[in-house]
């Protein structure tokens, strides 16, 4: 079963190769049998990599401890769900995993594609599988999950495998990694579309329509992989946050935030033929920015708290990139006569300005969360000592970026095209920009002195009521002309054009997410160190331990404590936060419990027994409105969603397209 | 078992791949010389639409709108101008060298013997498909 993996990864390679010489050489010598012939190796290769991934999966499974990853990653007490993420849970296998997502990519792209954009095709197809060729070196040649255990000779199985790291074993971390993966994955293909348009000088916007969905999903599941790798972090790390500004989160952040730029300025190509080199670079970075997260998260070169697999596949990717990077840079900068822009910047107050700033300072914290990654490697190599940047420095640079950020978020939906005069500034930023100050001063005056948390919480009204206006002001001109409900009229509005409306809806999830991170100002935490029917203190909640408890099952042996939690002396909940200790990785974990309301959590982790073995160490922590992040990302999926329904107006239009004329008119048969 | 299934694999995906025929050739439908104009006029009656609606909500000053107005009919004339300038020399070119073949391209149903402009999926006459007509 074995070979069937090792042999299927390596034709796989092959074909690979193939593809990428079949389709340049077709395209050069205009050999359309060999282009559709380099197309077809795309669809083998999915095919190739989908068995040997079954061959990985099935082992996984089947608990066949044979396979050296397999003994590594899973053991026999695992229920069958995470052995299945098993295969995305170590080094090798979520190698594989990338390889197998991205011919899953390829060929769906290729196959939606072979009739549209034949002149680029062969190249797109090309860029694809380069990618795909390199991936699958580190699944055939350097990391390979097909590796058996043997002694003597001969191959040998152990009894039981080491199981899975504790901390990926929680509900969110089956789905976390494939979709952020997803994203990851996902953004070869604009990038090799771009690259396709590119090399063969394509008139017009035609890659950025072609590619227009794929940019949207792609950047939906980053996004959505970067929260649940959040909440997963907030859930399961149990050092009481979301977010700490770790080398693999960053990884994963730097993406979302060039292809958010990427989103933004697409649109001023499409609407204004401006910002072509912008999105040219903004595409290639992303893509490169998603090779160097994987980089980060499977390498090691920089400690982190869940770099889970350390191999040295470092320099594989660093020629990848160097190449890769290399070329692109050559390839935007010898089109740069093509990439001219159509019309000109007539005024800084602008909606395209407006665009251009966004843009800037999401490159600008992009630049900034990258410096601070790789800080520890830079100053290592020029000063021999590893200085890693915490998160108060990340705090200090990336807080009043982000408000810049969530202002402009609000203000360029109001600025118009071209140019906006002070009458059209009054009439769009009165109600937004006064209600923004008074809150702002109402929460000054009830005393909040948190500068940063001040100024959010106005913008974030400012930005709300801005979108609100949008909604209110175009459904109430639809409802008063077409005579309908408004509510009618706010759908009507929004299916007129799915993609700004949508957009604004994103805006809204974003401003909700902004009110969970401003509540991070004033988390409140305490370590006791308690036994049964001790108090303590936190905030206005009293926790007093009723009591603990252990046992142990196949998979680990816990600790459970009964905590219940009062107000005011009325007894509101209980929590019951768990220590695990895992047998097969030998590894302690806290399992968290959270009492999670609109306005803040209260979340309590069991961190250890104490030096006197009859108390225990109870971290307990406030979070005031965290909440409020993850009903924000459930806006942003929803927004983005609608973003890719198609719109109305463009419906009607398509179906009114007079495609021929007939003789004569004939009665429609039923 | 195993050598017999990686074999029929291999075997298998090798004949998909080099055995490309004619008829496997995907057919681009033709792209307009003008797609790229008419892509650049589309997103100009766009942004004149949304011009329009966002001074009728009250969102632009009239000293705003006016002059993006006029800049962005200044633009679709260029563009509109572009099209036909196009037109004109592609027209002369066409025309001297295959007015005949054009017409022999045209597509006939092969049912009803209707005659089309365009290449239809199916007859704007009887309705029935015409891939065969092609």
């Amino acid at each position: 079963m074995e070979n069937l993996g090792s042999l299927a990864v390596l034709l796989a390679f092959c074909l690979a190769v193939y593809a990428v010489i079949g389709s340049v050489v077709g395209r050069l010598r205009r050999n359309p049998f060999l282009i559709v012939s380099a197309e077809r190796a795309v669809y083998s290769v999915w095919l190739l990599i989908t068995v040997a991934a079954g061959v990985l999966v099935h082992a996984l499974l089947t608990s066949d401890f044979r396979f050296a990853y397999v003994a590594q990653t899973s053991n026999r007490a695992m229920s069958q769900s995470y052995k299945f993420a098993a295969w995305w849970g170590g080094q090798e296998g979520s190698l594989l995993f990338w390889s197998w997502l991205l011919s899953c990519y390829a060929a769906v792209a290729v196959w939606t594609n072979r009739k549209k954009v034949r002149d680029a095709m062969p190249y797109t197809v090309a860029i694809l599988m380069t990618t795909q060729t390199f991936f699958l070196i580190l699944n055939a040649f350097v990391v390979s999950p097909f590796q058996m255990l043997a002694e003597d000779g001969s191959i040998v199985a152990v009894t039981d495998g080491m199981g899975l790291n504790p901390l990926l074993q929680y509900p969110l971390m089956r789905i976390h990694p494939p979709i952020l993966y997803l994203g990851y994955v996902g953004m070869v293909v604009p990038f090799a579309f771009a690259i396709g348009a590119l090399i063969t000088r394509q008139p017009g916007d035609r890659w950025i329509h072609v590619t227009r969905r794929w940019s949207l999903i792609t950047w939906l599941f980053q996004g959505m992989g970067v929260l649940l790798g959040a909440a997963w972090a907030y859930a399961a790390l149990g050092w009481g946050g979301y977010w700490a500004w770790d080398p693999v989160e960053n990884a994963s952040l730097l993406p979302w935030l060039s292809s958010t730029a990427f989103l933004h300025s697409v649109m001023m190509q499409e609407k204004k033929g401006m910002m072509k080199v912008w999105n040219a670079v903004l595409v290639s970075a992303s893509f490169f920015l998603c090779i160097f997260g994987t980089l980060l998260t499977r390498s090691g070169i920089v400690s982190s708290v869940h770099a889970f697999a350390q191999s040295p596949i470092g320099n594989y990717f660093v020629a990848f990139l160097a190449v890769g990077v290399a070329a692109t840079t050559y390839l935007i900068l010898d089109r740069l006569d093509f990439l001219k822009s159509e019309s000109q910047l007539e005024s800084v107050v602008s909606r395209e300005s407006s665009f251009l700033f966004n843009n800037l300072i999401l490159l600008a914290s992009c630049f900034a969360v990258l410096w601070g990654t790789l800080f520890p490697v830079i100053s290592e190599y020029i000063t021999g000592e590893k200085i890693s940047l915490d998160a108060p420095w990340y705090n200090r640079l990336m807080i009043p970026i982000g408000l810049f950020l969530l202002f402009l978020t609000g203000v360029g939906p109001l600025f118009a095209w071209r140019r906006t005069s002070l009458e059209s500034l009054r009439r769009n930023f009165l109600i937004p920009g006064i209600a923004g100050l008074l809150l702002t001063a109402a929460f000054f005056a009830a005393g909040m002195r948190n500068f940063y948390a001040l100024i959010s919480f106005g913008f974030c009204l400012f930005v709300a009521l801005t979108v609100v206006g949008e909604f209110y002001k175009g459904s109430r001109a639809i409802s008063q002309k077409n005579q309908m409900s408004f509510a009618r009229a706010v759908v009507e509005l929004t299916h007129r054009n799915t993609r700004r409306y949508g957009g604004y809806l994103v805006h809204m999830g974003i401003v909700l997410m902004f009110v969970g991170f401003t509540g991070a100002a004033f988390n409140q935490d305490k370590t006791a160190e308690v036994k049964i029917g001790d108090a303590f203190q936190l905030g206005h909640y009293t926790l007093k331990v009723r009591e603990i408890t252990d046992g142990d099952n196949e998979n680990y042996t816990w600790q459970h404590a009964k905590i219940d939690v009062f107000k005011n002396g009325e007894q509101l909940d209980t929590l019951e936060p768990e220590r695990q200790y895992y047998k097969a990785s030998k590894q302690p974990i806290g399992r968290v419990d959270i009492r999670r309301r609109i306005n803040e959590d209260l979340y309590v982790n069991f961190a250890s027994m104490g030096s006197d073995e009859s108390k225990a160490v109870i971290q307990a922590y406030i979070f005031p409105l965290v909440n409020w992040i993850w009903f924000g990302a459930k806006v942003v999926l929803f927004g983005t969603l609608i973003c890719l329904i198609p719109s109305k107006v463009k419906l009607q239009y398509a179906r009114t397209e007079v495609v021929g004329i007939a003789k004569k008119n004939v009665p429609v048969e039923a | 078992m195993l050598i017999v299934l990686a074999s029929l694999l291999t075997i298998g995906i090798l004949v998909f791949i080099l055995s490309v025929r004619a008829k496997d050739l995907p057919q681009e439908p033709p792209v307009s010389p003008f797609a790229h104009l008419d892509e650049r006029k589309a997103s100009i009656y766009e942004n004149l639409r949304d011009l329009q609606f966002e001074y009728r909500v009250g969102k632009m000053s009239d000293e705003d709108y006016q002059p993006a107005k006029q800049d962005l009919q200044k633009e679709l004339a260029q563009v509109l101008a572009g099209i036909d300038k196009l037109k004109q020399e592609l027209g002369a070119g066409v025309k001297s060298v295959a007015p005949a073949a054009k017409r022999a391209a045209k597509p006939i149903c092969p049912h009803c013997g209707a005659q089309f402009e365009k290449v239809m999926k199916f007859c704007g006459e009887c309705g029935k498909k015409m891939e065969a007509a092609r």
